[in-house]
């Protein structure tokens, strides 16, 4: 795997978004504009890897793995923080915003193995 | 579901509590354990199913038990509560039962599954989440047993 922008980048925005909403917690606050602004912020994020995905395959850049495989953790993702928010406002309460700061962390896991699956596994 | 007259109740009393406060959590992320453990299944049953049909079997069994905690676990009622013991109860003995056969005798199991040496692979949340998910259920106990108010208790 390749340390490229796009997961430096990602991993700023999912890392920044997870510690807001677990601040926001600890603080006892309910779901807020902020916490609500930051898993937006991984929505965003998440949009214009799909774009700049869409763009890198078209411009006939190869994936090492599996490329439905790909499409399909990139689909599965954008489809989380607007699940996180539509659970998480149903009961506005502290624990709210940690279930928003699970998106963060979620996100990581699945970036990684999106940039596993397209430039190839590290050796482990 | 979504009233705002939390506090006012006593613990366990009310229908829907498991999917307040802490539990609320809880569910996330059986929720996105059922959508990981789900996927997973599918891609190694739809490609490669034969090299390790006991490890992808178990990956599939260990999602059908992730999808259905979520269900239930956001279910009021004390049927729900129930099922939401069994399907945890089983969820802990599957992550135990895998676990401990992956470490003794790794050759059993040549591919990971979810469970495979407690969960490793996945932050040993998987050993973790049953253990929170039983100790949720055991504190909402009431919820079990809203037909028989007898057994409640004077607080």
């Amino acid at each position: 795997m390749i340390v490229d922008g796009f997961f430096v980048a990602g991993t700023v925005v999912c890392l920044v978004s997870t510690l807001l909403c677990i601040g926001a917690a600890v603080i006892r606050q309910p779901p807020n504009d902020v916490t609500i602004l930051a898993v937006a912020a991984v929505e965003l994020f998440l949009l214009v890897y799909l774009v700049a995905g869409i763009v890198r395959q078209a411009g006939g850049e190869p994936v090492t793995g599996e490329v439905w495989e790909f499409w399909g953790y990139l689909l599965t993702a954008l489809l989380i923080p607007v699940g996180a928010f539509w659970w998480a406002i149903l009961e506005r309460s502290r624990w709210s915003n940690l279930v928003l700061g699970a998106v963060g962390i979620t996100i990581f896991v699945m970036l990684y193995r999106m940039e596993q699956i397209w430039d190839g596994a590290m050796p482990a | 579901m979504g009233r705002s007259n939390a506090g006012v109740r006593t613990h366990g009393e009310a229908a829907g509590t498991l999917s307040r406060g802490p539990g609320r959590l809880l569910i996330a992320v059986y929720g996105v354990f059922a959508l990981a453990a789900t996927a997973r299944a599918a891609f190694q049953i739809g490609t490669k199913f034969s090299e390790a049909p006991l490890a992808y079997a178990l990956t599939a069994i260990a999602a059908i038990v992730y999808v259905f905690a979520t269900v239930s676990l956001s279910r009021p009622g004390p049927r729900w509560y129930r099922l939401s013991v069994a399907a945890v109860g089983l969820e802990l003995v599957g992550v135990l039962t895998v676990g401990t056969l992956s470490v003794v005798d790794p050759v059993l199991f040549p591919a990971d599954t979810v469970w495979s040496g407690y969960g490793r692979g996945y932050g040993f949340v998987p050993l973790i989440l049953p253990v929170l998910g039983l100790w949720w259920l055991y504190r909402h106990r009431a919820a079990s047993s809203e037909r028989a108010p007898a057994q409640a208790r004077p607080e």
